[in-house]
This record gives structure tokens, sequence and C-alpha cells, in this order.
């Protein structure tokens, strides 16, 4: 039998660590640690899962005359005394993140604009953090990973770029003009590179593989499989930065053998965490006591840097090689490393892709998704089960397929009309929408991990309030208005301390394009707040800022958010000129899915499409138009709503939304749970109903808290179908509710629902509904069918009655559908219609009126 | 020990300890890039087999990027609608470098043209347009919505004076090349004096001073449409874009006469015209030839259908592949093939004929000849739960045949129907579609005359009034007024009575009170 598999391992939050130290530097206080609500992370702590560690390192130079020179901490005129803490180290899955923080480093200097893979190499004294397989001695820089072949070797170098070959620490046979750091350097059919000349410097530090193949490294083609620039999984190497005061974090994303084959690390396969703070190669004794008769090498290997620490390095010029990462294997550097060691879980038991049984898809929700990605193992694993699939789209959208007969049950989050059959709603997921956010403290002081926003801020946002630049500033009616929520003075008041730039990005909030139930949550918070909704009316914010007029008195709450502004602005560059568009669409740009949202988040690439270059260099000029680029590390401001599942999934933060004055509620199990505890069912079979007013009331509960239902047909549903949703509702409310990061457990992001407690009604409700699928015996006629005030006109085309009709695998069979044109309206007017008889009505009455007070008035003067 | 009586323990509880279904070959991520025009039934197949235990990343990016990314040896697969064209539109090489590779068909589907359009404040949402006039808005030759052309494409119904804003694809773009190939094949003489030459071409050309509008990816395309500013716009994206923004498409005039929807049915018809490069020795074996598909005359063919490609990399030696990553790129597509095809309909997309999917094992089996480690038993056609199945014969496409008749008010000089677009739903006259086997769909229903101006309006089969699809959003609103008002008939009639009432009753009542009120004064003196 397998041993108990600690499962109970799901990705954290980095809160902790990124709090260190950066508030120090900017003089903000962050709230202290125990205030802070425990994020929606059912998992369970598991003691003597940390890591942590000290070592002392300094540089030397060895003069001429054989004394040696030490550069050290200068605030201590000691060496350096590195700490390194990780979060968690054990059972970790793959793309796990672990949170890495430091202090007492050397702080560095011209930072990247993205610090990963290869893109982090021109920085100056960063802490370079790589994953390597195996543990203790057994890690070598051969067994590090790296996603290009310059990140590890040097090859064919100038004098002046050849530091390493001064390495006081380093072997005689590592400082050689070429060489290689594991066995003989490649002929040229290998190499073709390495030039064999005097004044080129070449070091080989080949990869080795888990299978013990073994790569040289030097060039593209001599690389393992997994390593490749601008690759769709981008790299988790990273050379990170170090504040003033020496404190740095990352996230760092742990691979697996799934994800790096060649790498290789699994459960039997020990790999470690390697931290390597970059203090600069030490050298060796120089030729000369006077620095300018010293070889070029000998001077490049004593080099201190380029850039001031703090410092940025947006157009990436090369600093000096003998303080940059790229010399990270250096006998230097390599001496000074952390080898953290991690260990991985069992992976998860897969369902075997030859299993003949047809899978039945559950259409709708992308909250589930993530739920929905650990669940769907348990099912096909289990022979008594149906074989379940969660096919994401527009709630609506697998609402009316299920309705139709194309689908066993939907995934909502809100009542839908349904024109047919009665319909139960199952709860089976306790979650919610996030805000979620990348903001960088400014002067490189890490990242921001406490955003705090009010629904006014959120309506300037959606309702493209904010000008984005001077194109958008021309806007009439917004000449008041800020550029961007970074020069809003209240946003700057609730979230002192940063950037006072304006952007693009920071001026709009990424969104969902199609309808979605989020969307409805998101602006029913938005309608609640009498505030938000005397902006939206009209009224100017206290520092005169009003709404756009594109969207003034637009009608909340609502499912789909429209582009409403059609303002063009003129001038500009030539590609604008020639490729005129509507401003605020491109800044908004909406996607269809959250998981584009939170990818985009991920890597701080806004969605802001106004980016218009003009290729000279072909006659006619070809106009590139489309996405901005990236944003830099240390200038990073991107807001997006995402689900919380893709939050915890991923480590995104998410904002605390503010809910009575100076109330701000973050997304945790309490204030999910808080909601919850509002929640109103409605009907015998219905949704519950979470009112907005109320919940801000309480002060405590989190306003994006939604519940996800599997919703069915009670009637005319297919039996075999219908027993499958009745077991989904029931495994769902019950092994798919124990969290974990394992096969039918539930993920972070989730909140458990539980026959007793606050989420008893959920799942009681969760039961007599799966009842109700189950017998389909539910008449039409009852009342939560509808009232029966549907649109005049048309009774909607009836689903197929007979339920074999509707064939299992064939798709929806298209309901028996009038085509007609309709006959031409009877072409009149109403008003002429209504007006005539009502006012011969009035008429009436009048001539009654006065005749009868005529007779009264007669009668009193009498 | 500890393990033998655990197993014991297993087997004594009638527990089974859980099979290691792939205990041959484990699985290694793949990443690929590419297609915007498939992405959306890429990424469900992604969340799908990650039950299987495979991790598939893939990014879109646009057809273009995916080429070129697989050429550059940055990703393990590419999807495209288009073959390496040899040099692309700035003369820069469009090949693989020389890295091996071989086509695979994952998906059908349907180029659709979704548009907004406002009378008053009503949208249309039955628009029909033959292909002549769509090249011609997409060339600037029709520039406004009055056009005579689109009034003959909607039987005389006219579209208010409103200029026609085409919206393009600004990025190398797949489903660009799929809608420029067909109006190079269809509309030559159309569009390529506005290209300038002949051919396809990634890049959409944009001739400044034009209305054209021109947006990076599908969803931007949407965006852009859906937005306020959209009245009058008209852009191309695959039918699932449409489907899930629930947004109005055009009917495209088949060679048929009849203007259809790019329905799962409707896709699948046209496809099974299509020409499938066979040669196996060929470099462009499995592509597709659609010239057939442009022109065939069943009722039910979407004209702009075509399928979308995998970029598989064959090469025994490539330098991204490993044992690994190939059998979990043969697994993805053994799901994709079979399975997978069974929820295209739902997303707005066709599921492959099964032609192509046994053509589809023998480029997966590649992987097998590159690398004999890779385990391909029982992945074959008779295990492949695909909806257009059927074993004895496979040239056959179920889906195509069972795809109902389109309502004779979308034919040609008829119509226009009322039927909504972009609802995945099939639009038709028949009460459900037709067993495989049954004749075609008989005869056009009885018409019925439109009681305001007297047109012939076909009345459903069943012999209901007909009424709209469902909601009451109105469609493209006849303006064809008739001579009198007929609804204003009855208040005006009453008005009549009352009046004639009144000229009988009012004199003997003035009469009467006025004598009332003189001998009520006399007798107050």
């Amino acid at each position: 039998m397998r041993p108990a598999p600690r499962l109970a391992r799901v990705l954290r939050l980095g809160v902790v660590a990124l709090v260190v130290g950066a508030s120090a530097a900017t003089g903000v206080t962050a709230p202290a640690l125990a205030d802070r609500p425990q994020p929606v992370t059912p998992r369970a702590a598991v003691a003597g899962d940390a890591w942590s560690q000290t070592k002392s390192m300094e540089r030397q130079f060895v003069a001429a005359d054989g004394t040696s020179t030490a550069i050290s901490d200068p605030s201590t005129g000691s060496p350096w005394q590195v700490s390194v803490n990780v979060d968690h180290t054990q059972n970790l899955r793959g793309r796990e993140r672990v949170g890495i923080t430091w202090s007492g480093a050397q702080p560095s200097a011209g930072r990247a604009n993205d610090p990963f893979g290869p893109g982090g190499m021109s920085q100056e004294y960063p802490v370079v953090v790589l994953q390597c397989r195996g543990t203790g001695d057994d890690v070598r820089p051969e067994t590090c990973w790296t996603s290009s072949f310059n990140q590890r070797s040097q090859v064919s170098r100038s004098e002046n770029d050849a530091a390493w070959t001064e390495d006081l620490h380093a072997s005689e046979a590592a400082t050689a003009r070429i060489s290689s750091a594991l066995g003989e350097v490649p002929g040229k059919d290998v190499c073709p590179d390495i030039v064999e000349g005097e004044e080129f410097y070449t070091r080989l530090v080949p990869f080795v593989s888990a299978k013990g193949q073994v790569y040289p490294a030097c060039d593209g083609k001599t690389m393992p499989p997994e390593a490749a620039a601008e690759a769709a999984l981008p790299a988790n190497e990273i050379a990170a930065f170090t504040d003033g005061n020496g404190s740095g974090s990352v996230q760092f994303e742990i691979r697996t053998d799934v994800e790096n084959e060649s790498l290789g690390c699994n459960k039997l396969v020990a790999c470690s965490i390697v931290v390597i703070p970059i203090v600069g190669i030490s050298c060796a004794t120089a030729s000369s006591l006077v620095d300018q008769e010293m070889s070029v090498a000998e001077k490049s290997c004593r080099r201190t840097g380029q850039f001031a620490p703090g410092s940025g390095n947006a157009t990436n010029v090369a600093g000096d090689q003998a303080v940059s990462p790229s010399l990270w294997w250096a006998e230097s550097n390599w001496r000074n490393r952390f080898v953290i060691p991690v260990t991985f879980g069992d992976p998860p038991d897969t369902c075997d892709i030859l299993d003949p049984r047809a899978p039945t898809g559950f259409y709708g929700s992308e909250l589930l998704a993530q739920a929905a990605l650990q669940w769907a193992p348990a099912y096909c694993l289990n022979k008594k089960r149906f074989k379940f699939q969660h096919n994401q789209m527009p709630d609506q959208a697998g609402f009316s397929l299920m309705a139709s007969g194309g689908g066993a049950a939907a995934l909502v989050s809100s009542k839908y009309e349904a024109t047919g059959d009665p319909v139960g709603y199952a709860p089976v997921a306790l979650t919610g929408f996030g805000v979620g956010y990348i903001v960088d403290r400014p002067g490189n002081a890490g990242e921001l991990a406490d955003l705090r926003l009010n629904a006014r801020l959120l309506a300037k946002l959606i309702t493209q309030s904010y000008t984005g630049s001077s194109f958008g500033a021309g806007h009439p009616g917004m000449e008041q208005n800020p550029w961007a929520i970074t020069k809003d003075p209240e946003f700057v008041a609730l979230n002192p301390g940063l950037t006072d730039e304006a952007s693009e990005a920071a001026a709009t909030l990424l969104s969902l394009s199609n309808s979605s139930d989020v969307v409805r949550r998101l602006t029913e918070y938005i309608a609640s707040d009498k505030v938000a909704m005397d902006f939206v009316k009209g009224k100017p914010d206290p520092w005169g800022m009003r709404i756009n007029p594109s969207y003034k008195k637009i009608k909340l709450p609502r499912d789909e958010w429209p582009l409403l502004d059609d303002f063009v602005p003129q001038g500009g560059t030539e590609c604008k000129a020639k490729n005129p568009s509507t401003y605020f669409n491109d800044l908004a740009a909406p996607v269809s899915t959250m998981r584009k949202i939170a990818e985009a988040l991920l890597d701080a690439w806004p969605n802001v499409q106004t980016r218009c270059d003009t290729d000279l260099s072909v006659t006619p000029p070809i106009y590139k138009l489309g996405r901005v680029e990236r944003q830099h590390y240390g200038d990073r401001f991107m807001l997006g709503i995402v689900s919380l599942g893709d939050a915890q999934r991923y480590g995104l933060r998410t904002a605390a939304l503010e809910t009575g004055k100076g109330r701000y509620v973050t997304p945790t199990t309490d204030s999910l749970t808080a909601a919850v505890k509002l929640a109103r069912p409605e009907g015998q079979r219905g949704p519950f109903e979470m009112d907005m007013v109320k919940l801000r009331k309480a002060g405590k509960a989190y306003p994006g808290t939604m519940l996800v239902y599997a919703a069915a047909r009670l009637q005319n549903l297919d039996k075999k179908d219908a027993a499958k949703v009745a077991q989904f509702v029931r495994t769902a409310t019950s092994e798919g509710q124990r969290p974990g990061s394992g096969n039918g457990q539930l993920p972070g992001g989730f909140v458990p629902i539980r026959k007793s407690g606050a989420t008893q009604a959920l799942y009681a409700r969760a039961q007599a509904v799966a009842r109700a699928i189950e017998q389909q015996k539910v008449p039409a006629t009852t009342p939560e069918a509808g009232p029966a005030t549907v649109t005049p006109g048309a009774p909607e085309a009836v689903p197929a009655a007979d339920p074999a009709v509707a064939a299992p695998a064939a798709g929806p069979a298209p309901a028996p559908e009038a085509l007609t044109m309709p006959p031409t309206k009877a072409v009149s007017s109403e008003w002429s219609g209504r007006l005539l008889p009502v006012l011969l009505m009035l008429g009436l009455v009048f001539s009654v009126v006065s005749a009868v007070s005529r007779v009264v008035v007669l009668r009193s003067r009498r | 020990m500890k393990r033998l009586v655990a197993a014991l323990v297993a087997l004594v509880c009638g527990v089974s300890l859980p099979l290691a279904a792939q205990a041959a070959v484990p699985y290694a991520q793949i990443e690929g890039t590419g297609s915007t025009w498939s992405e959306l039934i890429v990424q469900q197949w992604i969340a799908d087999v990650n039950a299987n235990g495979m991790k598939v990343v893939y990014t879109g990016g646009g057809s273009t990027k995916g080429r070129k990314d697989f050429a550059n040896n940055s990703v393990d697969f590419a999807i495209s609608e288009i073959p390496y064209q040899g040099t692309d539109e700035q003369g820069q090489a469009d090949t693989s470098q020389g890295r091996d590779y071989a086509y695979l068909p994952i998906v059908a589907g349907g180029t659709a043209f979704t548009y907004q359009l406002k009378i008053g404040k009503q949208q249309v949402k039955n628009l029909r347009l033959s292909g002549e006039t769509l090249a011609k808005i997409f060339t600037n030759q029709i520039t406004n919505w009055d056009d005579p052309a689109i009034a003959k494409d909607n039987n005389g119904r006219k579209f208010p004076s409103l200029p026609i804003i085409p919206v393009v694809r600004s990025d190398g773009s797949g489903t660009t090349a799929q809608f420029t190939t067909w109006m190079d094949k269809q509309h030559p003489s159309i569009w390529r004096p506005y290209f300038g030459r002949s051919g396809l071409t990634s890049y959409y050309p944009k001739k400044s001073g034009s209305r054209m509008v021109s947006q990076a990816g599908s969803d931007q395309v949407m965006n852009t449409i859906k937005g306020f500013s959209g009245n009058g716009m008209i852009g191309y994206v695959e039918y699932s874009y449409a489907i899930n923004a629930n947004y109005p498409v055009v009917k495209v005039k088949n060679a048929a006469g009849y203007f259809v929807e790019p329905t799962q049915y409707n896709t699948a018809v046209a496809l099974t015209q299509a020409k499938i490069n066979m040669d196996t020795t060929s470099q462009l074996y499995l592509t597709q030839n659609l010239d057939g598909v442009y022109t065939y005359n069943d009722p039910r063919s979407y004209p702009i259908s075509s399928y979308s490609y995998m970029l598989l990399p064959t090469g025994g030696g490539d330098q991204r592949m490993s044992t690994a990553k190939r059998q979990t790129l043969a697994d993805f597509m053994y799901y994709s093939l079979c399975t997978g095809q069974t929820k295209a309909g739902a997303y707005g997309y066709s599921s492959l004929p099964l032609n192509l999917v046994q053509a589809g094992f023998e480029q997966i089996a590649k992987l097998k000849a590159a690398d004999p480690a890779v385990e391909l038993t029982n992945r074959d056609v008779k295990s492949c739960n695909n909806p257009t199945f059927d074993g004895k014969n496979p040239t056959k496409n179920l889906l195509a045949q069972r795809a109902p008749k389109p309502p004779e008010c979308d034919k040609e000089g008829a119509g226009p129907c009322g039927t909504e677009t972009g609802t995945g739903e099939p639009a038709t006259d028949d009460a459900a579609p037709p067993p495989a086997d049954a004749p075609p769909a008989g005869e056009a229903p009885p018409a019925a005359v439109d009681p305001a101006t007297g047109q012939d309006v076909p009345v459903a089969e069943s012999g209901t009034v007909p009424v709209s699809g469902g909601t009451q959003d109105v469609y493209a609103s006849p303006d064809t007024l008739s001579a009198d008002r007929a609804g204003d008939r009855r208040p005006f009639g009453w008005l009549i009575v009352v009046e004639l009432l009144a000229l009988v009753l009012l004199p003997g009542l003035l009469a009467t009170a006025l004598r009332r009120r003189l001998t009520s004064r006399g007798a107050a003196r």
C-alpha cells in the first residue's frame, strides 16, 4: 500500500515573504504579520517545513606583493552576513511557488527589465536562484538548470570579459584559456563557435541530464531539449534584486521531471534550490602593483560595477562581468552558495488515456476551473463513477446548453431564467473573484503586498474614467481627470508610497469581454455603494474627477461589461495618425477568460493594445499594432479580475475591498464564510442570494464571495445523465470538499462546504437538489419554474420532449424551430391606438364630474 | 516485507492498487504557440488531459508566430491554419529552417463574419451576404450598409445609410490567411487588384484613407466590433468567438443559393469537399485544398470552412524532443482527434471526419518511427470516440449526413429568416435532424402571405404560427411599408362611432341643458 500521501500541500502566497524588508525602505509600515488574515488556503501547516541559514562572504583582491584586500560590508566593516529563508521545502508539486527571502546581502545595481533566464544577466550583485539536481555536495554547476547556454558558458570571450581566469579560488584547470567544467572541450564538429586564437577565452559549463547525458552548452544546439529562449513556459531561474538594505525576495517556481525532464526532479531524484548571492570574483595575485600595468583580465577581475546600488538598467547595457550573475559557477561565487534541499510529493494518479468511457461534460463557470482540474481524476480513476469533464464557457452559454439538452448540467453562479423544464441549483463550491494586482514599490524596494480598493475606485477603472495618456486626456468631459489611478488622490490616500507616474496599464482594470457572473458580482459591489453610484450618475469626486461621459448613468449591476467609448484621438505619431482607433477600447482590451488575466498578471504584461510602431525598413512602411511590451521589474503596476482559485494556484495577490468606512476585507476563509452566512436560499431548489448591501453592513464579509452551482433540469433529463449529475453533486460536496492538492480534493481559493457549521445550509440544499435531479419528478409548474411574465410573443421553442431524442453523444439535437421571418409588425402607432380611447375616457369622466359637481354646487347654494 | 503485507492487505480488502496508467512511458510537459483561430478548443483539451497527467502549455499568439517559433526550436509544437509558405510577405523565409515536421489536422471550423449593425436601437441579427459582397466590403468597394448589393442579398431589405467599417487583424494571422485564400480563389477580380498581386496573405493589407480598422488577436477584433463605437463594423473570426460573445454572424451565400451560418453541421458538410493532399511523400501531406469547399452546391454548405493544423516534430534527432515529450504529444493528439472532437460543436467548431482522423494517426505514427520507445498500442480508429465515426465507412461524415437542411427563407430571393445567428444552433425548417440514412429533407414548406405587406412568408413545417427565434430582438426589420396602417383602424373606428353618437345625441342634450339652466335661473329669481 502506498504511504499516506501528505498531500495537504497547496500553493502558498508568499505574503509573509514579501513584506520583509520592503516596508522599512520606503517608510511605509505594513501591518504586523499577526494582523494579516490568512489567505484562502486550506493547507494544514506542516512543522519543520521551512528552511534558513546564514553565511558569511566577502571578496578578496591579492596584490602583486601578496597582500590581500577584502571588499566587505561597508556598514559593518566585516564580511557580509547573508541569511536566506525559504518558506516551505517539502512535498512540492510541479510549478509550485516557493517563497525565498534574504537579508544582509550586497545591494544590487542595474536592475533588469526581466530578471528571469537570460534577461537578468546584465545586472550587478544580484542573488542568483537556480534549481539543481542533487543535494549537499552532489550539487555541481553541471546539475543546475539554466534555459540558455550563455547563462552557463562563456564562449570565445575577449580578455576584457575573461574575469574568471583570474579567480583566486578556482583551480588552475578552471582558469585556463579554454576549459570545460566537465571533461574535454569538444571539437569543432560539436562546438564550432569556440575560437582557438590567443585573444579568445572560453569556459564551458556543460549540463548533465538526469539520465547522465552531457550537453556541452557551447551554443543553443548543444543544450537540453527544454532549454529555449522565449519558450511558452518561462524560465524559472532568476537573478534577483537586493534592495538598499540588503534584503530581497522571490517566489521561485519549482519544476518536476514532468515540466523539465532533463533536470529530472521527482520523488526519487532529490533536488535542491541553490541561492548564490553574487559578491564578485575574488582575484588572484596580480602581475603588477601598479594598476595601469596589470593585464586586461586582471583589471577586468577587479572591477566593482558600473551602476549605482538600486539603479535600473532598462536598456540592458552590459555591466562589469566580475560582479555579474553570468559567472555564478565561478568558484568565488559558487563557494557562497546556499543549497536548500527540497522533496517532492507523489505525483497524483492519472486517468488512462485509453479509458473507453465517453466523458460527460458539465458546461460553465470558470470559477470552478482549478477545483475541476483536481476533481476530474477522482472520477475517471473510479470505475463506479462517470467520467466528469468541466467545459469552461460563459455561465449564460453553459446554462443555455444545459437547458436545451446539450449538456447534462451547467455550472453557474447565479439564477437564470429557465424557459423550459424547471432547473435545480446545487451548491458545489464556495469561492469568488478577486482584484489581482502586481505592483512594485518605487526605488526597487520590493513588491506591494497590501493593496486596498473601494467601490468608487473600481467604478472609475471600469468606466474608463482615467485617461491613460495625453491621447485620452483629449476626451471631452474628462479634462480634469487623472491619467491613471496612481495619480488619483483617492487611491494615493489609500495606498501611500507608490509611484506617482501615470501609465496606460494603471488606467485600466483587465476584465472579461463576455457575459459572466463574475462581472455581475463586481458590478453589484459597485451598485451597492452610494458614493460610487453618485460618481456613476455624474457627480464628480471630491477632487473634481468625473465619470467618462460615455458611461454616465450606466445601469448596474450587469452580466456583461460593454465598451461604450467612441473617442478617436487625433494626431500623435505617424503610425497613430495612419491607424486611428478607439483609444479607450484599446486601453481596456478585455479578454475572454480569467486564466488569460492571471497569466497577464504573472508576466506583468498588460493587455493594453495601444502599441503602434512603424517599420520603415520596407516600402510602404509596415505598421505594427497591438499589445504593449511587458512591464519592467521594479516598475510593474497592473490590475485584473481573477478567480480566487487561479490566484492561489499562481500565487497572485488580491486587493482588499472596502466594505464599511475604513474597513477593508481580503478574501480569506473567514471572510468568505462570513459572506455565506448571509446567504438566503431561494425557493426549494433555487440558488442562494447573497445580498450585497447586507454583506457590506456585516463588515468582515468579502464582497467577491460567490457560490458555484451545478444546475440541472428537474424534469425530462435523461435518466443516466440525471444519475451522473446527482453523483457529481454528492461527491463534490463530500470528498470534493476535503482541502488538499490530491485527486478529488479541494484546492486553495475555495472554502470547504461542510455538513455542519456555517456552510450547513449549502450542504443540505445540495443533497436535496441532488435527490430532486435524480428523481426527475418536479412538476414544471412549481413556482420556481419562473413567473409567467415571460416576454410577450414567443413561447420559446420547446426542447425535445422525448428524452430519447436527445442523442447521447451527437451534440445538441436541434429543437424544432420555427425559423421564418415574423410577419411584418402591424404597422400602427401605439400612441394613437392607446391615446384615443384614453382621451375619450378622460372626456367622459370630466363631463360626469362636472355634471355631478354642478348638481352639488347647486344644492349647496340652496 | 512491508510492501508485501500492504499488497496482501490490499488484495484482501478488494482494493485495487492504483494502476500506473502509462507505466511504460511517462509524460513530460509540451509547449506550443500559434493560431488563435483554434485556441478556444485547444485550451479546453489542455484542461481535459490534465486528468491524464499531461501538462500542455499553449499561449496562442497567431499562426505566423507559431510557425516562426517552431522553426526557431523554441516550442515543441505549433498550430497554424496554413502550411509554411516558403517566403513570407516581407520576403523573409517562412520555412521550418530544416526542422522535420508533419502536418496534423486537429479541428475544423468556419471563418465567421461578425458585425454590429443597428436599425434605430435594434440590432440586426440575421444579416445575409454573398461572397462577392463580402469581398467588396473588405476591399473597400462597398462602403455603406445601404448599398444595393447588400439589399439584394437580403431579399430587398434595405439597411440604413451607415458607413461600413471593416475590422481586420493587424498581427500575422491564419484567420486572415484563410479569408484571403478564399477571396483569391473565389473573387480574384476583386481581391487581386486590391492586394496588388495574387495569393494569400497573413497580414491583411490596409489602404491608407480607408475606414478599415486593424486589431491584434481574435479577442480584440471581437471587442472592437462589440463596442459602442462598433456600429457599422464587420470583422472575421473563428465562429467560436462569436458564440462565446453571443454575437451575430453573417449568413454567407453558398453555391446552392442558400445563406448559411458556420454551425458544426454546415462546416462539416462543406468540408466533405476538401481535397486533402494524400500523397504521403509530399511535404504538404494532409494539407487542404479548399477549392471544392468554396463551390460546393449542397444547400447546407458553409463556404469558408477549413481545418487547423498542428506542426508535429517528427525528426528522430529533434533537439527539443524526448521519448516522454513524444508520448505526451501522441496521447494529447489521440485525445484531441477522438474524444476531444465531441465537444467541437458546443464550442463553435466542427468535428474532423474519420478519414482525416485516420490520416492523423498515420502522422502520429511518425513519432514512433522517430523513437521506437513511444507507445501507440490501441490508439487507433477503433478505439476512437469521435462523433463522426462510422466504422464501416470511414469516408462518410455522420455529422454532415445529419446536418439539417437550411430553411427556405434562407434561400436567395426568399425571406430573410428571422432567426438569430451566433448561437451555435442550426437553422432549419426540419423538426429534427434526419437520421443518418434518411433522404434529404422534403420540399419547401407551404408559404403564407404576410398580412401587412402581402409578401410571401414561409411557414414552419409544423404549421404553427411563425414566431421569432425566441427573443424580442427584432431582426432586420422589413422596411417595405404597406399603404395603410391596419393597426390603427380599430381606434379610429371607435372614434367614428363616438362621433356619430355625438352627432345624434349632442344637439338634444344641449337643448335640454340650456332649457334647464334657463328655468332654474327663473326659479332662483
